[in-house]
């Protein structure tokens, strides 16, 4: 029973609080009004996984004996290190100063609703007109319904991926790396299929995904098949909900009401997307936690939606500048730094978006940088900036890196 | 050249499935693209995905990728996974809702765009590979009772186990201290390895009872399990196998001989 409890506070620890402090820690490369909590959530997850691909590919490759046991201690003190500055913030704010605002943006909600609502009939050709007041409760109450029907729908997948069980061959190769790292303290020096010794498994060993399950196994002391197959569904899929509600939250900038009903959609098209087994969908939900399902699920989901807002920004400074006329005390603090995030921000995260992509699959890398060169000639194309191509090209420099160690180990 | 459109043909074919989630993405696209006033979102929803629909048919894409990768044949459907398919489905649909002006018909298109989805596609958790988990290790119980009755305790060495084909994808999730002389790799039947263990167990209709104990004491294998709906020439107490136990449909015959492997 208090192994049971100590697993369960564990994976609250290592899978919920220690990103989200590691988000307080650097959430200041955020925008102020993208400093909300599910996105410094979404920005700490990526620092804290990418600080396992570091961690980890060195103790694989580099350490002979107990290199699980050696890359899971040097990972503890690295959390560690991200995390702290994050408690103390938290811990300032919520004992002295008695404010979260100082570590998430929170909106004022009624006062700046009721003023959005307004301006937006006023200034959208492309909005709804709500200037009555009751039809704007009217409307509100069917945004809370809506977005109850997909909490329902996200709480159901949720569920669904306790109750049922799904067969896919490949999990006899990652999981049970997973596993043999757990249970032989190896990483990628046994063959799953049998359990003889082999030499590292080069096509499959950098994408150490396998590794950062193995390590929340450990250290939680639940047993790794339990942790892939019924616990880390409980973390991706309301992640991968995360972003595509940002990307709705992007998409429908002026009219946020309808993001719910985007949001009911898109869970719909992935419950009924099984319509053959290469879908996205199919892999969303039946093969949560292999690292192919993450990088089609989160890892391509997320670079859109950053290079959406990277598309959105000049109209946006325009928007915010306008709104900061009121806060003009707020806004010259923010400084010079306010300025840098709020230009560089998406490429810092796409870094990390980056190193996840290859911690899941190596095809995630060279995909993610097609992408990437992709959006970025459409992002050139509508800024006219061509400073976005030194951004691009050093968010994959971590997918040059990663090619070049790839290319090194495969050819030694 | 011909040849290779007809294979990327088909390879989008059976990623489409019933082709209707294929038709949604490319109405999707067509709508945004003339309505869309954004460029950016015209561009992002409305074009890219018509162009890398297109580009994964063009024959070059097809020849590109299967020089870089190893596996390009069999993996070539997912650079269908660069297309924001749910994004641009899910902002077209929200969109043309967000156009009706009357409250009460956007209501009821709501449900109704939602049963188009529901009826065209398929429900993922009645999928023939989805089935009732039988615990929180998501793997079949039999497998959890057979791999208890063998593995070694604490401290000892590690034993080598010779299980049916239908079985072999799951030992090692649930314990690795348990070894095969033959895991999935003999299972997929394109890889086509050589096995000897496999060779005189799940390929003949009829097993023959010396040949198998020859095998996996070739390969030191203390345990076989055998399923008791298998033909068997001969037995393999016989050949000085003793039973050791009888779990749902599964005899575990343990050889005395076989010393437990010390790896």
């Amino acid at each position: 029973m208090s192994q049971s409890i100590f697993g369960v506070v564990s994976l609250i620890f290592w899978l919920l609080i220690a990103p989200l402090m590691i988000g307080i820690t650097f959430n200041f490369i955020l925008p102020k009004e993208k400093k909300r909590l599910g996105i410094t959530f979404l920005l700490g997850f990526l620092i804290y996984v990418a600080g396992f691909e570091i961690i980890a590919i060195p103790c694989m490759t580099k350490i002979m004996y107990n290199a699980f046991s050696y890359c899971v201690k040097y990972y503890v003190i690295l959390a560690w290190v991200l995390m702290i500055p994050g408690i103390i913030k938290t811990a300032l704010a919520v004992f002295k100063d008695k404010d979260l605002s100082k570590l998430f943006y929170l909106k004022k909600a009624d006062a700046k609703n009721n003023r959005t609502s307004t301006a937006s009939s006023i200034t959208g050709s492309d909005e709804l007109e709500i200037a009555d007041p009751d039809v704007a409760k009217k409307h509100k109450i069917e945004t809370y319904i809506y977005w109850g029907i997909f909490f329902a729908l996200l709480a159901f997948q949720m569920v669904m991926a306790i109750l049922m069980a799904s067969f896919d061959g490949d999990d006899a190769y990652y999981v049970v790396e997973s596993l043999l790292a757990q249970q032989a303290d190896v990483m990628n020096t046994i063959l799953p299929y049998t359990g003889i010794s082999t030499s590292l498994d080069i096509r499959h060993a950098l994408a150490v995904i396998t590794m950062w399950i193995a390590f929340i196994a450990k250290v939680s002391g639940i047993h790794a098949t339990i942790m892939s197959h019924t616990v880390i569904p409980l973390i991706v899929i309301p992640l991968v909900y995360l972003v595509y509600v940002e990307i709705g939250k992007s998409l429908f900038r002026k009219k946020q009401e309808f993001v719910p009903v985007f949001m009911i959609i898109v869970s719909f098209l992935m419950m009924f997307g099984n319509v053959s087994i290469h879908t996205p969908a199919t892999f969303f939900l039946m093969r949560t936690w292999q690292g192919k399902a993450i990088v089609c699920n989160l890892v391509f989901p997320l670079i859109f939606w950053i290079f959406l807002e990277m598309m959105e920004k000049k109209e946006e400074k325009a928007e915010s500048t306008g709104v900061e006329q009121t806060t003009e005390k707020v806004a010259a603090k923010a400084g010079i730094r306010q300025k840098i995030s709020t230009a560089s921000y998406g490429w810092i995260m796409l870094i990390f978006v980056n190193m996840l992509s290859g911690m899941c699959t190596a095809m995630g890398v060279i995909f993610a940088t097609g992408l990437i060169g992709l959006l970025t000639l459409i992002l050139l194309f509508i800024k006219k900036d061509w400073k976005v191509l030194i951004g691009a090209f050093i968010c994959v420099i971590p997918n040059f890196v990663y090619l070049a160690l790839y290319l090194s180990i495969w050819s030694s | 050249m011909y040849g290779i459109f007809m294979e990327c043909w088909v390879d989008l074919k059976l990623y489409g499935g019933n082709g209707v989630l294929l038709a949604l993405l490319i109405i999707s696209s067509i709508y945004l693209i003339t309505s869309e006033k954004d460029l950016k979102k015209k561009i992002l929803f409305g074009i890219l995905p018509l162009v890398i629909l297109v580009g994964f048919l063009v024959p070059f894409t097809k020849i590109a990728y299967v020089a870089a990768f190893d596996d390009g044949k069999d993996t070539y459907y997912r650079i269908m996974w660069l297309i924001p398919t749910y994004v641009t489905i899910g902002y077209a649909a929200t969109r043309a809702l967000s156009r009706v002006k009357r409250d009460t018909v956007r209501r009821c298109l709501l449900p109704v765009m939602l049963v188009i989805i529901a009826v065209t596609g398929s429900f993922v958790y009645t999928n023939q590979y989805m089935q009732r988990a039988e615990n929180a290790y998501h793997i079949p119980q039999n497998v959890i009772d057979i791999v208890d009755e063998i593995a070694p305790a604490e401290g000892e060495p590690r034993v080598r186990a010779a299980f049916p084909s239908e079985l072999v994808h799951f030992v090692r999730q649930y314990n690795t201290n348990i070894l095969m002389p033959f895991g999935r790799e003999m299972v997929v039947t394109q890889w086509d390895y050589y096995n000897a263990v496999y060779e005189v167990m799940e390929k003949p209709e009829v097993i023959d009872a010396k040949a198998l104990v020859e095998a996996t004491r070739q390969t030191k294998c203390t345990y076989i399990v055998m399923p008791d709906n298998r033909t068997i020439k001969g037995s393999l107490t016989d050949e000085g196998l003793v039973i050791r136990a009888n779990i749902e449909g599964y005899t575990i015959y343990e050889d005395p001989q076989v010393e437990a492997f010390n790896g």
